[in-house]
């Protein structure tokens, strides 16, 4: 297991340089550059070309692709993320202030989801066809496919709007320290993006628990004697796990690149939101920074999926 | 008649209906036989006569879209007569019986066990509800249990999963699971269909050996006559849903009256007759059970079917346990 652990750790490095080669080949692929976003057209007009082309030197931008993109892989493996163009901020500290904001709403989402939406998922197998199913299909089909932004604005409009209970959006106030100064913005945020989650969560649990439930073990284990619960819960949820833990595996990622909808919404200062502003500046090093984060997001979400199962189900032997 | 100390389970005039999309399937529609202490019963019949109902409704383990509608079956435990059918199908008083006293074992031992937990834990479960036996205790038992089933290094299989075992060996696992507790009855379904034929005659000699020495009463549900013949003291032959025969096994095999058995018997290949030995398949084929023929439901595929037969003929005995559903069965008796 320990030698799979390295092999597989070891492979993240030829992969993140890959992916992050196909980015930066995407991003010189778009029209325009860095340049022409930091400029005002109307003050572009009026400038001389000259001035515009020193500008680019200055920002390495008169560089081939090729060195450009290697320049910034070799930084990186030195530990230096680079500055953002536009604003000329050491990209470790954009990443920095803004990475636990959407760290803050993933963990939220994530451990509501997985709680609730098992738990509900069970509920809904083991009452299979009664009321309380059919209503929590309903919405779970619901949460599944009315888009985010929709049911964030329905949020806001209720809740903060008519209501008053939350405020609209952002992290903080000024004079906000603790977080339960906090909390009231990130209720709202944080709910909302759950819900989706749950809902998947939901619908899959329910679906992986009745798979479980219909097994000739259960009857086995039902023969023995055992009482329900431990029939249900020891003998069908253990075996309905697997499943459930992959897709929770797997939209870590997704949660930990920032929920861009969400972010934008709501106005989080989290990662989505400066991916947003980055691409559209063009701001290569900041972009590249945080595909870079995403990238490593979803390779290690799929070595933690990958030992978590193995932990679960002893029939998954890992590297053999 | 047998004495009743000596009966395990009585069944009397069972009746199990299963309801699917507003119609009914009298999965048994009254079937009566008794269960030995010390004896094996083997069901014989084809598939969906109702013999794995049989072995639900004793365990209260039926579907939940079927239920016990009529009958009774009759649990003579040391403490007195329990009517299992009129206990909660998973209470407590269930519960306490299923696993300890009486225990089953399934068809495929490959999907029988949970794939999840050790050998020994599933062992260890039944010793832990019912004989409030657990840490090393327990240990010791689950491992001299796989031992008396004949698994090679207990010690170290039990903590092996089910998918580190063979076949035959996660039957002689389950079997050791079924038996943890001592029951005094032990149903098995088709406890070998899964499994090859050196394997099956192992688990068969394990069973007979289990019945020998621990006074287990039996019930083999199978369809291979050559199993009924090496193991069954009582034999009850099925058809949808109604026993058409029982007796001893000399009484069944030898002496066959229902045209159904003889059916039965003589569409079975015999080994060494070689290959132009002629095996008579049953002609036609079993009724719809949700549209089942009027009266006799052997009727429609029977040689000797008269206009009689549009009734369901009475039980009538030929012998004290010789015991058939036929009308002529008089002129079918063999030897007179």
């Amino acid at each position: 297991m320990l030698t799979y652990i390295i092999r597989r750790v070891l492979i993240l490095i030829p992969m993140a340089f890959v992916i992050c080669f196909l980015v930066y080949l995407g991003l010189e692929l778009t029209p325009g550059d860095a340049v022409s976003h930091m400029i005002n057209p109307d003050a572009a007009g009026s400038m001389n070309p000259t001035q515009l082309e020193a500008l680019r030197q200055s920002l390495g931008l008169g560089q081939p692709f090729h060195v450009r993109f290697w320049s910034w892989f070799t930084n990186l493996l030195q530990g230096n993320f680079g500055y953002s163009m536009s604003g000329g901020v050491p990209i470790a500290n954009i990443i920095a202030t803004r990475l636990p904001a959407t760290l803050e709403l993933a963990a939220v989402a994530l451990v509501f989801s997985t709680l609730i939406g098992s738990l509900l998922g069970v509920l809904s197998a083991l009452k299979r066809g009664s009321k309380t199913d059919s209503a929590l299909t309903v919405i779970g089909m619901l949460g599944v496919s009315i888009p985010e932004f929709f049911f964030g604005l329905v949020a806001i409009s209720i809740f903060a709007l008519n209501l008053g209970w939350f405020p609209v959006g952002g992290r903080s106030m000024p004079g906000y320290v603790t977080l339960w100064d906090r909390l009231p913005h990130m209720v709202m945020p944080a709910m909302v993006l759950s819900i989706m989650l749950t809902a998947g969560v939901m619908r899959y649990a329910r679906s992986s628990m009745l798979d479980a439930l219909s097994r000739d073990f259960i009857k086995t284990a039902r023969s023995k004697g055992l009482p329900e619960w431990r029939v249900n819960l020891l003998h069908g949820f253990r075996v309905a796990l697997t499943p459930v833990v992959v897709l929770i595996g797997f939209r870590l990622p997704v949660l930990i690149g920032g929920s861009v909808i969400i972010e934008q919404v709501f106005q989080w200062p989290g990662i989505g939101n400066e991916f947003i502003s980055a691409v559209r500046s063009q701001d290569y090093p900041v972009v590249m920074t945080i595909a870079l984060l995403s990238v490593m997001a979803v390779l290690v979400a799929s070595l933690i999926v990958d030992i978590l199962t193995a932990v679960i189900d002893p029939r998954v032997r890992l590297g053999e | 008649m047998t004495a009743t100390q000596d009966i395990a389970i009585s069944v009397r005039d069972l009746k199990t209906f299963f309801y699917t999309n507003n119609r009914c399937n009298k999965a048994l529609n009254g079937v009566s036989f008794d269960i030995k202490k010390g004896k094996t019963l083997c069901i014989v019949g084809e598939s969906g006569c109702g013999k794995s109902v049989t072995a639900a409704s004793i365990m209260q383990l039926l579907p939940t879209l079927s239920r016990i509608e009529q009958g009774e079956i009759i649990y003579h435990a040391d403490r007195g007569d329990i009517p299992l059918h009129a206990l909660e199908k998973n209470g407590r008083h269930m519960r306490r019986i299923r696993g300890a006293e009486i225990a089953m074992i399934f068809q495929d031992p490959m999907t029988a066990l949970n794939p999840v937990y050790s050998v020994g834990f599933q062992i260890k479960e039944s010793l832990k509800y019912h004989m409030k036996m657990v840490g090393q205790a327990a240990h010791q038992k689950a491992i001299s249990l796989l031992k008396e089933m004949g698994i090679a290094l207990p010690e170290k299989r039990v903590n092996d999963f089910p998918h580190r075992y063979s076949g035959g060996m996660r039957q002689r696992a389950m079997i050791a699971m079924a038996m943890a507790c001592s029951p005094k009855v032990l149903i098995a379904d088709e406890p070998t269909t899964a499994l090859d034929v050196t394997i099956q005659a192992q688990i068969f000699e394990l069973m007979d050996k289990l019945k020998r020495e621990h006074g287990t009463g039996i019930m083999l549900i199978t369809h291979d006559m050559g199993v009924v013949a090496e193991l069954a003291d009582d034999v009850a032959v099925m058809y949808m849903g109604n026993i058409v025969e029982a007796g001893t096994v000399d009484e069944v095999l030898r002496q066959p009256t229902h045209p159904y058995t003889k059916a039965l018997l003589a569409s079975v290949p015999v080994l060494g007759k070689g290959k132009n030995q002629d095996i008579k398949a049953i002609r036609g084929s079993t009724p719809d059970p949700l549209n089942r023929p009027k009266g006799c439901q052997f009727a429609g595929r029977c040689d000797f079917a008269t206009a009689q037969c549009q009734t369901m003929p009475e039980e009538t005995h030929i012998t004290p346990t010789h015991r058939v559903m036929c009308w002529r069965y008089k002129e079918l008796v063999p030897n007179g």
